[in-house]
């Protein structure tokens, strides 16, 4: 009945849905029809011309309705003020009605919702009528417009609030895996079983969606599709009634505590940047994995989303649609973005350069998303802090790396170490540098800025020289800042190598250390992607002078014994007979000078067994072989009992050396 | 930006001091090195109290005491005094004169103190968020109360955001701005209240909720100044004198900040920090910590947003309107609506302010944090040098 009455004001929102719902079946059934009845083309005819005479409705809504309106206008002039008053009444029964009851409209049902809205719409309208009357206090309407202004207060103050209920009681659940990732196809919108105000074609948003959908993969509901269309239309109608203000709060408080609620359930809390620094390394380590795991899941997943309802709800790009998302996530976005920052300002040892290299290059990877997430001006301010964030997370990078330079140079030993084996310092760094080959890319990048900028003044005291690499005539050019940087790290351990080895008292296990040391670096080097960054010919040149040293051990450690085995020097003086006394004074010489090296040879250690391995070989060519010349040359002067040990027993216990754990010869002779 | 140009200029004077300071370090070598640095001491202390003295003296628009200009000028002064701190105690100076008592144990207190400034300036940086959510309420106030026709409707709406807004100025203060795990259920509510236009306060609650739960203004800012003292004896001639002006400083700009804005947790804020007497260069300081004391002891009782001027102002205006709202009555007296106008167009002012100002400010915010990181990476990197170099000696 109430209906009836207000028939000139029935929502045209709802009579171009059908309406275009009718053309569309018209146009199919012309699609599939060659052949038109003389009645159906009369029809369609007048259809058409009836269609041209009509004005075309403009773009924004409010001109639309406008000159649409003008016809009713027309009509209703008669009526004049009593048939206003009598709308209003109307109006006002329907949104008035509703002021008694307690349960939410939209919780009743399509129809319930639709008749609301309609009639708030009404009101709307009435007001936009009444307002182009310019009326004076003195008229008689201008009560009318008061009590209209009255009615859309209630119904807008009501609308406000189903707004926020739709949105809160129809969150999506935030649990992982509760996550269902949308495909591009879906299309849960039913555009056609709701009510949408006329200020955009339905076609047009299909259209829209469609579009942006298939570009984000990870999108999520975070709220039921099902009451996307019903938000939409509350939200136009209260824009259109100039309550976008109070609109925007309302999504944007709810949303606000929806992604909260998501970083709580991220188990991201918060903490101070006091808290982080203070925190232990073992707590922080976990803390920033968790981090970096949330940080991607919140920008591409949740932020992404929460995009896409702003878009839905407020029209995609619309500068209110960014405004709420920004003004939503800010806070949410910021928090996780403080960690960053406080990790950044954090001591920079250099066991966290891992840690702090995976914050930059998650932050980094994310960075297109976030960009294009915060748009504009509105977004400005989120845009810029990411950026701060993440450049502060690369210079602490190359602090820390500069750390890790220092750290090495600085690392003093007072004691050798026992057995000339791989000192953990150079196993510490060679595994360090092979891990952060991972990292190529970010560090590559990292490092070149910092050499040309030379922005943070925190030169090493002592400059690493980089020996022959840097000076080498090769173009520097070419060579990567990377590179530059890593080959000038292992310049720091060497030297710093050759010092500990100082610290032994035999100079042939000097030189045993430097070549156990100076092998597993380039074992390293080629056998792992710092091979790419360090170049064939360092590796080369580390070959060469690891080879180097153990000829000089090789030199220190023997050449006295073998002199021992030279025919120079056992004559009997002014002859050119062999002395027996010498010679057997020669052979236990040899002997004893054997005994010892083994005694403390066997102690010393060659980890790797093909070096060892090598080794023992070579000592046996020069050692042995000597040995078995000379044996075979004076073997006719001696008697068996002064030959200790045969030329196979000899190689036998060169079998001894190097493994690391000390040995003795039998029946040690005296002394 | 103006923030930007006027930072440009601080940083043009900043590096005018250092040409000084080379020169002075070029002829120390030749006249006496104390002379230089005692006037050096003196141009320092009497630059801060001029500074600190000219925002004393600001009385009118825009730059009125406490209000988003004014403190968009302390914010300025301020980043001056710590560039010209570090001029004083960083340019020219060899490491070893920092790295020895008593700046030993003072510059290690004062890099704790600049840690524990970073995450007021981060709360205070949220409580202008929150402002700008007030800043939105008072703007709905403005559409529904700024038109021709001022009847049931328009009154409706405005009272409903007025409401939102006084309750959010309280809450702000009350909570600081933390939600509890139980107020999340609130705006579950069904319908039912009766005064429906106020009922919508919860709504409207705090929007600024970053800080950790425990995390307490007060106790961060008692934290800072609990262990500040005056040097004394031959102490007050040296180096530790910058040292406590700038610790002075730092702490004195951060409780103005926090007194100023919303902050999570400030109750008794008033009482918390004690400037040094007897200093010619703190008497500016001084004068504004009592200044500002008084002010919070006044209002701290009531419950406001904060000292901030513009805020106490909206706070009178939105009190007065929402009296007239309760009050009325269609069609109003013509003098009433005349009082709304005024009332109105003052609120309008205020929101421009603060949409003009808030932003810059919280850059500045921003821009505190960052030179205080960065004087902090210098000094350690100063006293890591001059431990490097102890090594050999000892």
């Amino acid at each position: 009945m109430a209906v009836e009455e207000s028939e000139p004001v029935i929502p045209e929102l709802e009579r171009e849905e059908n309406l275009i719902a009718a053309a569309r079946h018209i146009v199919k059934a012309l699609g599939s029809n060659k052949n038109l009845t003389t009645d159906a083309k009369k029809i369609l005819a007048d259809l058409g011309s009836k269609l041209s005479s009509m004005s075309i409705p403009s773009e924004m809504e409010e001109g639309k309705e406008g000159e649409e309106d003008e016809e009713e206008e027309e009509e209703e002039e008669e009526g004049g003020v009593n048939a206003t008053e009598d709308r209003i009444n109307v109006i006002q029964e329907k949104i008035m009605r509703w002021e008694e009851d307690q349960s939410m409209i939209w919780d009743l049902g399509p129809e319930e919702a639709s008749e609301y809205l309609n009639a708030a719409n009404e009101a709307r309208r009435l007001i936009e009528k009444l307002e182009s009357f310019n009326l004076s206090k003195d008229d008689q309407e201008y009560k009318l417009l008061q009590r209209a202004y009255s009615v859309l207060q209630t119904a807008m103050a009501r609308l406000e609030e189903e707004f926020r209920n739709l949105l809160i009681q129809n969150r999506q659940p935030f649990e992982p895996e509760y996550v269902s990732f949308r495909s591009s196809e879906e299309d849960p919108v039913d555009e056609n079983s709701i009510v949408s105000l006329g200020d955009e074609s339905v076609e047009e948003s299909l259209q829209r969606d469609s579009v942006s959908r298939a570009a984000e993969e990870h999108i999520i509901d975070l709220v039921h599709p099902g009451v996307i269309p019903d938000l939409r239309c509350i939200a136009n109608l209260l824009f259109a009634s100039n309550y976008v203000q109070e609109c925007s709060h309302a999504y944007t408080i709810v949303r606000r505590d929806a992604l909260d609620e998501c970083l709580f359930i991220l188990e991201m809390e918060r903490l101070s940047i006091e808290d982080v620094l203070k925190m232990e390394w073992g707590t922080l380590n976990s803390k920033i994995k968790r981090w970096i795991w949330a940080l991607k899941i919140f920008v591409r997943v949740y932020l992404a989303s929460e995009r896409w309802l702003s878009d839905q709800i407020f029209g995609e790009g619309e500068p209110v649609s960014i405004a709420c998302f920004v003004d939503a996530s800010k806070a949410s976005i910021l928090q996780l973005l403080n960690f960053g920052e406080a990790m950044s300002i954090g001591p920079h040892k250099p066991e966290k350069l891992f840690r702090i290299l995976d914050m930059y290059e998650v932050l980094a990877d994310l960075m297109p998303d976030l960009d294009s997430l915060y748009l504009d001006d509105v977004g400005s301010s989120v845009r810029i802090e990411c950026h701060e964030v993440l450049k502060r997370l690369g210079d602490c990078v190359r602090v820390t790396f500069i750390e890790f330079e220092n750290a090495i140079a600085a690392n003093a030993s007072t004691n050798p170490f026992i057995g000339g084996g791989i000192h953990p310092l150079t196993r510490y760094v060679m595994n360090y540098l092979r891990t952060l080959t991972d990292y190529s890319e970010s560090l590559n990048l990292l490092l070149k800025d910092r050499d040309e900028e030379d922005a943070i003044s925190l030169s090493p005291d002592m400059s690493p020289g980089t020996e022959e690499d840097s000076k080498s005539p090769g173009s520097p050019s070419g060579v990567s800042s990377m590179t530059l940087h890593f080959r000038s790290v292992a310049s720091v351990l060497e030297s710093n190598l050759e010092e500990k080895s100082l610290l032994y008292k035999e100079v042939p296990l000097q030189h045993l250390f430097l070549m156990n040391n100076l092998h597993y670096m380039a074992e390293k080097v080629k056998g792992s992607e710092l091979r790419l960054i360090y170049g064939d010919e360092w590796i080369r040149k580390r070959n060469w002078k690891f080879q180097q040293h153990a000829m000089k051990y090789e030199r220190a450690s023997w050449s006295s014994i073998l002199n021992l085995l030279k025919d120079e020097g056992i004559h009997v003086p002014g002859t050119t007979s062999i002395s027996k006394t010498l010679l057997r004074e020669r052979l236990r010489s040899f002997y004893l000078g054997f005994e010892d090296v083994y005694r403390i040879q066997t102690a010393w250690l060659i980890p790797d067994v093909q070096l060892r391995e090598d080794l023992r070989i070579s000592i046996s060519l020069k050692v042995i072989q000597a040995y078995r010349t000379f044996f075979g040359r004076h073997n006719c002067h001696l008697n068996d009992k002064y030959i200790k040990y045969n030329a196979d027993d000899l190689e036998n216990y060169l079998l001894d050396f190097f493994e690391g754990s000390q040995k003795c010869l039998q029946n040690p002779h005296r002394r | 930006m103006p923030a930007t140009t006027e930072n440009n200029h601080n940083q043009g004077s900043f590096l005018g001091r250092i040409s000084i300071r080379r020169n002075q370090v070029i002829s120390m070598s030749m006249d006496g090195t104390h002379d230089m640095e005692c006037e050096e001491m003196e141009l320092f202390q009497r630059q801060v109290a001029e500074r600190f003295a000219e925002l004393l003296s600001c009385r009118d628009e825009p730059e009125a005491f406490m209000s988003i200009g004014w403190l968009r000028k302390l914010l300025d002064e301020f980043l001056c005094c710590e560039a010209e701190f570090k001029a004083v105690l960083l340019m020219g100076r060899d490491p070893f004169q920092i790295a020895k008592p008593p700046l030993d144990k003072l510059l290690p207190e004062l890099l704790d103190r600049i840690i524990k400034s970073l995450d007021v300036c981060n709360a205070v940086s949220l409580g202008i968020d929150s402002l700008r959510n007030i800043q939105r309420l008072a703007e709905i106030v403005l559409s529904a109360l700024d038109q021709t026709l001022i009847g049931d409707g328009q009154v409706r709406r405005a009272k409903k955001a007025l409401s939102a807004l006084l309750s959010a100025m309280l809450h702000e203060d009350k909570d600081g701005g933390i939600t509890k795990g139980t107020e999340r259920s609130r705006s579950f509510g069904r319908r039912g209240n009766k005064d429906k236009d106020r009922s919508a306060a919860a709504p409207f609650r705090s929007l600024s909720w970053t800080m950790p739960k425990n995390w307490s203004a007060v106790k961060q800012i008692h934290a800072m100044s609990s262990n500040l003292a005056a040097p004394r004896g031959n102490e007050s001639s040296g180096l530790a004198l910058p040292v406590f002006i700038m610790n002075t400083a730092l702490v004195f700009v951060l409780w103005t900040l926090v007194a100023a804005l919303p902050c999570q947790e400030r109750n008794g804020l008033g009482t918390h920090f004690q400037m040094p007497r007897n200093l010619s260069w703190a008497q500016p300081i001084t004068a504004l910590q009592e200044r500002i004391s008084e002010e919070w002891k006044k209002k701290e009782k009531k419950g406001t947003v904060g000292l901030l001027e513009e805020m106490q102002k909206m706070e009178k205006i939105a009190q007065w309107l929402l009296d007239f709202a309760d009050s009325f009555q269609f069609p109003a007296e013509a003098d009433k609506l005349e009082e709304v106008k005024a009332q109105v167009e003052e609120l309008a002012d205020i929101c421009r302010k603060m949409e003009e100002g808030l932003e810059p400010l919280q850059l500045q915010i921003r821009e505190v944090f960052h030179r205080v990181v960065r004087t902090r990476t210098e000094f350690l990197h100063v006293l890591d040098q001059a431990a490097k170099l102890n090594i050999p000696t000892s």
